[in-house]
């Protein structure tokens, strides 16, 4: 078996509280609280949670954009841990990123030809005579116009500067980009276009993608695999098709059962959580879902002692009582 | 049986210097009923918040509404009211609810004394009354612990909960109209749920009527009594949410279903709309959705389609659809 | 915008005096008529009449035009370096020196200008010109590393900064690509106003003997020297007190006008 291109073990992420000279020192937000998970070339890995769940922390550690409190993130069989700093920013060409802010992901006193070919100059893979020509060929790759490279990010809409992003990552040659909820601040219709782009590009390139969302509709389209997460842990993790068609964790039910889906003759149990999710800096012990699970085998152990992912079918679930309905 | 609300003939000018104003809304006309849920979608640039303010007058002070528009509740005329006639409507018959709480909560004041101001904006109430009141509301919004979390900041509440704080503010003043532009977009999948689901409640319980301001289509879907399809200013199509979820008539309504990523069915390739919504300014003559449309004929370019009925209780502005030509 | 075309008229009239005056007038040290030629009123031979020395007035103020506007800019240029290098710094910098940085400057705010100015000027005696400009310069880094600084916080939080260390830019690059271009606007506008700042000090430092030592004409200089005169020969004030004020209104209308087109409509 070949080694996976992205290879993740027990990666912790854990931020201090604060405060603590004039006002007691809060407990450290436990963002991400032990993931582990594997990214073949090629493959799509879907990470979906809500707000505090600490999916986007996972895409910035993946990175090493921030460095993980514990675990191990490897690329390409490399431990990112043990690279020098030089090392790591050689490394960064083949792993990028897309970020969520169409607004904030471009320097606005940068033309956009400057943007998209900063990693290029950075890595030295492009000789200076030959830059407008790569930069116009990136542009055309995305669906812009050459011609754009001379204007300034306010000139364009928000999807296309999530494009404009889009190249400026892809302009390095990497093999696997983190996609940090690239369309979530989209208009439904420019959604579709840069979905597609997405897929266009993974087929023409073969990139490997992990791609962070909340939207569970959008991972379905564009995953080959899911990690469904809930306050620092994953709570199941498999086959999109099938852990989204029909799920095992109770959170992950419902999750999809909460999803809008423009189809009212679904007519599916819609099911309504109660509560609101606690806070990272105070997870509850035993299974984080617990306080709020309303799987009818729930029980005291669910309380105290927390479910390790194990295999189901064709997914793996961190559930006590999964495998009973 | 009269619609609670009347929207006729709704348009909304900007003057700009030098050249001719800018018409965001152009010839919005709709109804809604006692207890009803309609649903205003579209995505960016359409014009529906700017359709939502205007019901309360809470537009910008440089806007005008055109001659012909008319906007009635009740039976009275509400385009016509001075500003301080209007304010009496505003809160105790008609409620607002926005899209961002955090933006509309004041930071430094705590939540039972905002929607305190709420109750005694409209009657005159003595403080121990007001503080039942605003923990009876919070707990009618389904907030736990109302009696502590009535001295909450709003920093100390999640997102769900100030939304839930913001419609209980709403309503303080027993509305009959809820207007709530995009109430949940800011919110986590789950949460959003739960809101939605609070409004409905409320809906049936209070009688309230709700027009509901969204780009979703997805949480229109079984919630919806009517849906109002917005685009360029205009409404495009409007039928009762079954039909139009069954068979969409207008293209761009179809555009929109298509582009939109399922939970079920075979997943394949989402089909976008051709080219990107173009601003207020830019709107194209005759049909405003004509360059994006994959079935325009020559008809489109010229005249615009006005709303005709393709179907039982459905309309929707388009030539083709309509399968006429005047 | 009128604050702008009034800034730059000012701006143009003082170049004028300060390049152009000089060549065509007399020389501001010659004392060519001591006894009556003294304290003579404006007439067409002395524009702005004579001083008690029989100088020319014109003259010095266009001299002392030279210097005020030198000062200045050698000044607020020494300054804004020495704030964009401890400020950047400051909002780059890893935990510890970032801690040290912030103490530096929360020191140098804390002193008094001037004070620190009085002190140095006395124990390095008379200056020459630009040396005196520079020390001028030196005290005036704190405010300007203050707000290069915070700039550099909240800039570093960025997405697109972000970006840039995704593609692999070192935080060199970092620092002085995406993060200092970003805070350059701000930091011309505290500039502009510090011009007006360096001007006011140095007329006042000339004024106490500390600056611009006489015989050079300079406008705090002049100043000092017409308090004896000033009911009897009250051009001696006038000439450079309008001055002073034209100079001073002309960096802060030209300030204005910098923030006014480069924040926020970008922001």
């Amino acid at each position: 078996m070949t080694t996976p291109l992205v290879e993740v073990q027990d990666l912790v992420k854990h931020y201090p509280g604060g405060g603590g000279f004039f006002s007691a020192a809060r407990p450290p937000v436990q963002a991400v609280d032990g993931i582990s998970f594997a990214i073949a070339s090629g493959e799509t890995l879907g990470l979906v949670g809500e707000s505090g769940s600490g999916k986007s922390t996972v895409g910035r550690a993946v990175l090493r954009l921030e460095p993980p409190t514990s675990g191990t993130v490897r690329f390409e069989g490399a431990d990112l841990s043990r690279l020098g700093a030089a090392e790591l920013r050689a490394m960064r060409q083949r792993m990028q990123i897309v970020f969520q802010d169409p607004f904030g992901s471009l320097n606005p006193r940068r033309t956009i030809g400057d943007s998209i070919a900063e990693g290029m100059i950075i890595h030295r893979l492009v000789p200076p005579a030959a830059m407008a020509g790569r930069v116009a060929d990136l542009l055309a790759e995305v669906g812009l116009d050459r011609s754009y490279a001379d204007r300034y990010p306010h000139e364009f809409s928000g999807g296309q500067r999530q494009r404009i992003g889009i190249a400026r990552a892809l302009a390095v040659e990497p093999r696997f980009i983190v996609c940090d909820e690239p369309v979530s601040a989209l208009d439904v219709s420019v959604q579709a276009q840069v979905i597609n782009l997405l897929l266009d590009l993974r087929e023409r390139r073969g990139l490997a993608y992990l791609f962070i969302a909340h939207d569970l509709a959008v991972v379905r389209q564009v995953a080959h695999r899911v990690a469904v997460m809930y306050l620092g842990t994953i709570v199941e993790i498999g086959p999109s098709r099938t852990v989204i068609g029909a799920p095992r964790h109770p959170y992950t039910q419902a999750l999809v059962s909460a999803v809008p889906d423009p189809d009212p003759a679904m007519g599916r149990q819609r099911i309504v959580l109660e509560g609101e999710p606690p806070s990272p800096s105070a997870p509850p012990p035993g299974c984080p879902f617990a306080p709020r699970c309303f799987h009818p085998r729930r029980d005291a152990r669910c309380a105290t002692e927390r479910p390790a992912l194990r295999l189901l079918g064709d997914r793996e679930v961190a559930c006590h009582y999964a495998d009973s309905a | 049986m009269t619609p609670l609300l009347e929207v006729r003939d709704l348009r909304i000018s900007f003057p700009r210097d030098g050249t001719t104003p800018l018409v965001p809304v152009d010839d919005v006309s709709f109804e809604v009923h006692r207890g009803e849920l309609v649903a205003l979608v579209g995505e960016s640039g359409c014009g529906k918040s700017l359709t939502g303010l205007a019901i309360p007058r809470l537009l910008p002070d440089n806007a005008s509404l055109g001659s012909s528009t008319r906007i009635t509740m009740d039976g009275t005329e509400l385009v016509t009211l001075s500003e301080s006639a209007m304010r009496p409507w505003r809160g105790r018959r008609i409620a607002m609810v926005f899209q961002d709480p955090m933006a509309s909560l004041n930071p430094v004041m705590r939540v039972g004394a905002q929607i305190g101001e709420a109750i005694t904006a409209h009657q005159s109430v003595p403080a121990p009354e007001v503080r039942r009141r605003a923990i009876a509301l919070l707990a009618e919004v389904g907030i736990a612990d109302p009696a502590e979390r009535v001295d909450a900041y709003p920093h100390q509440l999640s997102g769900g909960m100030r939304q839930r704080v913001m419609i209980a503010m709403a309503l303080a003043g027993e509305p009959s109209l809820l207007i709530a532009d995009e109430p949940t977009t800011a919110l986590d999948v789950t949460v959003q749920a739960q809101i939605l689901e609070l409004l409905d409640r409320l809906r049936r319980e209070r009688g309230l009527a709700v027009l509901l301001i969204t780009h979703d289509l997805g949480i229109v879907a079984g919630r919806a009594d009517r849906v109002l399809v917005m685009y360029g200013g205009r409404i495009v199509e409007a039928a009762e949410t079954t039909p139009l979820f069954a068979a969409p008539a207008h293209p761009y309504t179809r555009g929109l279903f298509a582009s939109i990523p399922r939970l079920t069915g075979d997943g394949g390739r989402l089909v976008p709309i051709a080219g990107t919504v173009p601003p207020p300014d830019q709107w194209p003559e005759g049909c405003r959705f004509h360059p994006r449309c994959p079935v325009a004929i020559a008809q489109c370019a010229a005249e615009r389609p006005p709303l005709a009925p393709v179907g039982d209780h459905h309309l929707a502005a388009c030539w083709v659809a309509a399968g006429r030509t005047p | 915008m009128k604050s702008a075309a009034a800034g730059l008229g000012l701006l143009a009239a003082l170049l004028l005096l300060a390049l152009l005056g000089p060549l065509v007038a007399m020389d501001p040290n010659l004392q060519p008529a001591l006894g009556d030629g003294t304290l003579a009123a404006p007439s067409i031979a002395h524009w702005l009449g004579t001083d008690q020395w029989s100088r020319d007035v014109f003259a010095r103020l266009a001299h002392g035009a030279r210097a005020s506007l030198l000062v200045a800019v050698v000044a607020v240029s020494v300054a804004a370096l020495l704030g964009v290098i401890i400020g950047l710094a400051a909002g780059v910098a890893g935990p510890w020196m970032a801690g040290v940085l912030r103490r530096v400057i929360d020191v140098g705010l804390a002193l008094p200008r001037v004070v620190v100015l009085l002190v140095l000027l006395a124990a390095l005696g008379t200056l020459p010109l630009p040396l005196f400009a520079v020390v001028l310069g030196v005290t005036g880094w704190p405010s300007l590393a203050r707000l290069v600084r915070g700039e550099a916080l909240r800039l570093r939080h960025a997405p697109f900064v972000a970006a840039a260390r995704a593609l692999g830019a070192s935080p060199v690059r970092v620092a002085f690509r995406e993060i200092l271009p970003g805070a350059l606007p701000p930091l011309l506008v505290a500039a502009a106003f510090g011009t007006a700042d360096a001007m006011l000090l140095e007329a006042g430092l000339s004024f106490l003997g500390l600056g611009i030592r006489p015989p050079s004409p300079s406008w705090g200089g002049m100043l000092l020297e017409a308090r004896d005169y000033l009911g009897t020969a009250p051009w001696l004030l006038l000439a450079p007190g309008i001055a002073l004020v034209l100079a001073t209104a002309t960096a802060t209308l030209l300030g204005d006008a910098l923030r006014r087109s480069l924040t926020p409509d970008q922001r």
